[in-house]
């Protein structure tokens, strides 16, 4: 019990680490995926290269993803921190899901509701905007939040390059203190905790926002 | 210099198809072993026992709320802990078969779902018994409805196999750490790995693909 006490206040520092480059990357791949979506749409030819970074970052595992980062951009005079390529890995790799989110939600819209407002001669832009927005992000908000456990689930991987998050943490208290039983159920209780908060955060506000269309 | 390329590449190659071979046999192995314990977690979710029911709430929350990293770390070195020494392959084919069970076992409920059941009803006049219902019956029709899901399934799990490197299995991911470690390459090593996954994972899409459109044409 003592011993628990004596790296407790590390874990919660580790934790503050884990949820900072999870939910840091996920507001940039958020708003990345958006971007990807918005640019297939008004961007003709675009769809080609939306499909390749999706097939591209949907394709390979996250730790290859960040090893050709953290590792392999020096080679090119692209050196950066633990930190810093963590949450670029992670956004990039955010991004892709958030993306693909985003261009089912809205496909949901029915393209119908597009013609007739462009025949009412609504620009494309207020279409997107007006239209389409609206209903598309009521059918993505109660689905972002399996994107951020997604992220903060992933972000564990960034462990392997010391970044002293949750995991690393855990190796570390175990290489030091040799008992392996206490650091690893803490570790899987608190990644559970986080994730079960982000879920239950993430319907409350998916029921508040989308309350207008149940009536 | 392109001589250069392809005689590293000549290095590379026998290496990474070992490391490709280890992590598509360990895959296979997670994979059908979370797919028996995925049938019995849903048969558990659907049973009378309401201890049952609450554990698989649990177990799926569970597996599918932590990362597959952490994970790994607890089976690989818990054991251990009590004395108890397992091989990493061990480890980490549990431990993969463990998480996908909790992921297959919603796809399979799915599948079970769209069963008519005047089958089930048919199958006990005939009193088949639940075993049989289950393997000849239910099961080759659940296959074959959520073959598409399975196979995404197993994209994902060969994914998430990379982090198995971490216990020093020589799967795809280590082997190509390996490389970086032989030949300070790290850019063009960890880019043609990243090639070898991708390969592994779009020839399985284009499968999954395939399964499904027969699968509509025939229904």
């Amino acid at each position: 019990m003592q011993e628990l006490m004596s790296y407790l206040p590390e874990f919660a520092n580790a934790l503050l680490v884990t949820l900072g480059v999870s939910l840091a990357a996920a507001f940039i791949g958020l708003t990345l995926g958006f971007a990807l979506n918005a640019a297939r749409i008004a961007i003709p030819g675009f769809a080609l290269i939306y499909s390749l970074y999706v097939w591209l970052i949907r394709g390979t595992p996250f730790l290859a993803q960040l090893a050709v980062i953290y590792f392999g951009l020096p080679v090119i005079g692209l050196r950066l921190e633990a930190v810093e390529a963590s949450i670029l890995s992670l956004a990039l790799y955010s991004g892709a899901y958030f993306a693909e989110l985003f261009r089912s939600a809205w496909a949901s819209v029915p393209h119908g509701q597009v013609e007739a407002a462009r025949v009412h001669g609504i620009s494309r832009v207020r279409v997107f905007w007006h239209v389409q927005a609206p209903q598309a992000m009521a059918f993505a908000l109660p689905l972002l939040g399996n994107q951020v456990i997604l992220t903060i689930k992933e972000s564990a991987v960034t462990s392997i390059i010391t970044v002293p998050e949750l995991t690393m943490t855990a190796g570390r208290i175990v290489s030091t203190t040799f008992s392996y039983v206490m650091p690893y159920a803490l570790l899987v209780l608190s990644y559970w905790l986080l994730t079960s908060s982000v879920a239950a955060i993430a319907r409350a506000l998916g029921q508040r926002m989308t309350r207008h269309l149940r009536g | 210099m392109m001589n250069d390329f392809s005689s590293r590449m000549a290095l590379y190659w026998p290496a990474l198809i070992q490391g490709a071979l280890t992590t598509l046999w360990l895959c296979a192995i997670g994979m059908l072993l979370g797919f028996v314990l995925g049938v019995l977690i849903h048969l558990l979710a659907n049973g009378r026992s309401r201890a049952g029911v609450a554990f698989t709430r649990v177990y799926v929350s569970f597996f599918r709320g932590t990362p597959m990293l952490a994970q790994l770390l607890l089976l690989f070195y818990l054991p251990s802990a009590l004395g108890l020494d397992i091989p990493p392959m061990v480890a980490a084919a549990v431990a993969l078969a463990l998480n996908t069970a909790a992921y297959q076992s919603q796809i399979l409920s799915s599948g079970f779902a769209a069963i008519a059941k005047g089958q089930m009803e048919a199958a006990s006049v005939f009193a088949l018994g639940k075993y049989n219902t289950l393997v000849h019956i239910q099961l080759p029709q659940v296959l074959r409805l959520t073959s598409p899901a399975l196979i995404s399934e197993l994209i994902d799990v060969i994914k998430v196999s990379a982090v198995v490197s971490v216990i020093s299995i020589t799967d795809l991911m280590r082997v190509s750490q390996q490389l970086v470690s032989q030949t300070y390459r790290p850019l063009e090593v960890y880019l043609v790995a990243g090639l070898f996954y991708l390969l592994l994972t779009s020839v399985l899409s284009v499968l999954g693909g395939l399964l499904e459109r027969r699968w509509q044409e025939r229904s």
